[in-house]
């Protein structure tokens, strides 16, 4: 990559294990509680290594005919699903990677896999409809067309989806099968996260802005002035501050207080070329940020929503997925050329424990 | 990233059984050694043979502004941000959209969405048009004049369906839509694999080395002869052809440099705005004026030229000499005396259709602000008529060529080779629906220094 010197990890990033897998890595997570680290690459070949070690522990080829395209760790752990272009979805065992049921939805691509939090549902969009399975497959709910492509769906709580496409953001009560609510803002919406608490939906724009609404109050707000569209959010996890990334610069907004509307963002500008993954730790407010570059930062931020580098390493080739391990005690990035890199990560308060055994 | 690391990608379009499949079929099966990704509408006529196929749906997003000249394909970004992701297996794309489609919002994807401009390059649109049918759909629907409109390269196709004549007079309809495209004709989509993939359409200077005329002025004349002569009686000699007469200027001491050619062309055409002195057959031609040769009697038709000293004299017909086989023949030694050198003009057209190219040529550096300033009110109150713009600007200050292109509202610009001895000059092309040529030269002339 141009104007990048290769380092080794530095400030809260130490060295931990590095391993290759066959082909450009888009997906990865931690399963069975920080133990195993999964990795699925594009054209298929899904990874499971020990978390401490990095030793290879299974393997699989071609699962997906055409290309993976998703894959989600369910959050006990146990079980994971993927998904690809073939327009099926695979529910496998995290232990051996043995497939437990296969769910065939037709032609179209399958993008997006979200395992509600209470693990109990699976929801999957394919084109213009979403489905919800549970978790051993059994199909629970079909929505109508959306009147076009869903580009993504999170869970808001329990039994409550939201689904963003074209236009439109809809809350969908899956289990009574009606409709919740529907925020509408014309627009190509590219990317959505909800607050945990479920009631701040942002979502990046093909037109360079961030929309979000409170559910709560009806009120919502547009952010503009990003160079690029901003595919890349994340919340941290008491969602005051929603970190926004369009650009190699990442823009935080901050929701103490009377904000963000009318106050200034905080902003991170570490990388040399756009923000390619944006993950909050699972607790505090850190951020890490993976690179088109190859390099990785984890910063701290403060309540204003600016914050400084606290440790950062390089991984090689575009960054194109990271991930926090449940403790938040190791950081792991995958890349374009396959490299899989997880770096210890040691924080020097009491609220975390002190990085690997 | 330079643009030459990006992955070319040409837009194939055309309406309905225009021959699209057809040609696809044959790219993909012709031995090119190229790892081609195709990616086509869901409703594609017939299946494609082989290649990797990724069907598409016909998903156009609108930006929250409501600009429609801003509008991008949703299906496509995902599709090719997924094929980036493998493209050491791919080393072109090819994008086929439906007969109807629009080909603004496919081109409009590769300016307005960064991560796909950034890793891929649109390298030219191919429109497929059907001879026998075009006609008709031309008059009835803006699709397939826009289509036109879009193309660098239109494949005329179906040729053997419809007669030469038709097929010129179809030709130079076409061609007054867009003076910039590439024409080919085609029976059964049969094209060399090279005119529709590696265009580096946007690449000027081979479109001029093609065309060198297509961003000239039009002129009442089609064709220039520069005749040496010594003193001596001489005879202008015409078979038949397609026109009952024809005007022409004769110019006395023409050089025959390409800047005294234009001389003689700007001169000629001051002339042949006078009205026209009829000749008939036998007569002598005057020099310095405007007259109209009578081709009506049947056979050879010979006009006299008198020599007084050896002088260069260079004729400015309406249609070329080819047309009618035309000759100066030295009258005592019926001995033919061929033309020195010969330029071919960009005729005057008639515009019937709504949908026109209006070229701008000028000499001298413009003003950045002021061409910004002109050019965004442009592209703002006419965006959407405004369908492609192409061309390479001399900014004052800057040794270098400014290079743009642009669809609808959207375009970039970037700095091209340097100048060096070259004369420091603008091209400008616009391509769209209703065009105000006077206004748009007179907004230009504005912006210069």
């Amino acid at each position: 990559m141009p104007d990048i010197e290769p380092f080794s990890p530095r400030g809260m990033f130490h060295e931990g294990w590095t391993a290759e897998v066959s082909d450009y890595a888009i997906a990865c997570g931690w399963s069975l509680k920080g133990k195993q680290f999964i990795v699925g690459d594009v054209a298929g070949g899904i990874f499971a290594f020990e978390g401490d070690t990095g030793k290879i522990i299974w393997e699989k080829e071609n699962t997906h005919s055409g290309g993976l395209l998703a894959m989600a760790i369910h959050p006990e752990g146990e079980i994971f699903a993927t998904s690809g272009q073939d327009g099926n979805v695979q529910i496998c065992n995290c232990h051996e990677g043995k497939v437990i049921k296969t769910l065939d939805l037709g032609k179209g691509w399958v993008e997006h896999l979200k395992w509600s939090n209470d693990g109990l549902f699976l929801a999957i969009a394919s084109s213009k409809k979403v489905y919800v399975f549970n978790e051993i497959g059994e199909e629970k709910w079909i929505s109508e067309d959306h009147p076009s492509t869903v580009s993504a769906i999170t869970w808001s709580n329990r039994n409550e989806l939201a689904t963003a496409c074209y236009g439109r953001v809809t809350f969908f009560d899956i289990v009574n099968n009606k409709t919740n609510q529907k925020l509408e803002w014309q627009g190509s919406l590219v990317s959505m996260e909800l607050s945990p608490d479920g009631d701040i939906v942002a979502c990046g724009s093909q037109d360079n802005s961030v929309h979000f609404w409170r559910r709560s109050t009806g009120m919502d707000a547009e952010m503009t002035g990003y160079p690029g569209k901003p595919s890349h959010l994340s919340f941290d996890d008491s969602g005051k501050l929603l970190a926004t990334s369009g650009s190699e610069r990442i823009t935080v907004w901050s929701f103490i207080g009377n904000g963000p509307e009318g106050t200034m963002p905080g902003e991170l500008c570490h990388h040399t070329e756009p923000i390619s993954s944006l993950a909050f730790s699972n607790k505090g407010m850190l951020v890490a940020s993976g690179s088109r570059d190859g390099s990785v930062v984890a910063s701290f931020l403060k309540k204003d929503g600016n914050g400084d580098p606290v440790g950062a390493a390089f991984a090689g080739d575009l960054v194109g997925a990271i991930s926090w391990r449940p403790d938040d005690c190791a950081l792991a990035a995958v890349n374009a050329k396959g490299v899989v890199n997880v770096w210890k990560f040691k924080v020097r308060t009491n609220l975390f424990s002190k990085g690997f055994k | 990233m330079s643009i030459n690391d990006k992955v070319p990608v040409t837009i194939l379009t055309g309406f309905l059984g225009s021959g699209k499949t057809t040609l696809l079929n044959r790219i993909l099966s012709e031995e090119h050694g190229k790892r081609i990704a195709v990616i086509e509408n869901e409703y594609g006529e017939v299946g494609i043979d082989q290649g990797l196929v990724i069907n598409a749906d016909e998903e156009v997003f609108e930006m929250s502004n409501g600009c429609i000249c801003c509008t991008v394909r949703g299906d496509l970004i995902r599709v090719l941000g997924n094929l980036m992701k493998r493209r050491d297996k791919f080393d072109y794309v090819l994008v086929e959209t439906t007969g109807l489609a629009d080909p603004g919002p496919v081109a409009q994807t590769f300016f307005m969405d960064e991560e796909i401009s950034s890793e891929f390059t649109l390298d030219g649109i191919v429109t497929l048009v059907d001879a026998a049918h075009i006609d008709q759909q031309l008059g009835r629907s803006d699709e397939s004049s826009e289509q036109v409109a879009f193309a660098d390269v239109l494949v005329l196709n179906k040729t053997d369906l419809v007669s030469d004549d038709a097929l010129d007079t179809l030709e130079s309809r076409l061609r007054d839509m867009n003076r910039m495209t590439r024409i080919i004709r085609a029976e059964n989509a049969k094209v060399p694999i090279e005119t529709v993939l590696n265009l580096s359409a946007f690449d000027l200077d081979q479109i001029l080395k093609r065309r060198p005329t297509f961003l000239e002025p039009e002129y009442p004349f089609e064709w220039t002869g520069v005749y040496d002569l010594d003193a001596g009686k001489y005879e202008l000699m015409l078979e038949e052809g397609p026109d009952p007469e024809m005007s022409l200027v004769a110019l006395a001491n023409q050089g025959e440099s390409e800047e005294e050619l234009k001389d003689g062309a700007e001169s000629s055409v001051r002339l042949y705005a006078e009205k026209a002195n009829t000749l008939e057959p036998g007569n002598t031609i005057p020099y310095g004026e405007h007259i109209n040769l009578k081709l009506e009697d049947k056979g050879n038709k010979s006009f006299i030229l008198n020599i007084e000293k050896p002088l260069k004299i260079g004729l400015f017909t309406q249609h070329t000499a080819e047309e009618f086989n035309m000759k100066v023949i030295k009258s005592d030694e019926n001995k033919e005396i061929p033309f020195n050198t010969e330029r071919f003009w960009q005729a005057e057209h008639e515009h019937d259709d709504e949908v026109g190219s209006i070229a701008i040529e000028r000499f001298g550096d413009v003003d950045p602000e002021k061409l910004n300033t002109w050019m965004g009110r442009l592209l703002s109150e006419k965006g959407v008529d405004i369908f492609r713009t192409k061309g390479f600007i001399s900014y004052s200050g800057n040794p270098r060529r400014i290079v743009f292109q642009g669809v609808h509202m959207l375009f970039t610009a970037q700095p091209d080779k340097e100048w060096g001895n070259e004369t420091r000059r603008n091209q400008l092309v616009f391509i769209g629906r209703n065009l105000n040529e006077k206004e748009m030269q007179e907004g230009f002339d504005k912006c210069l220094i």
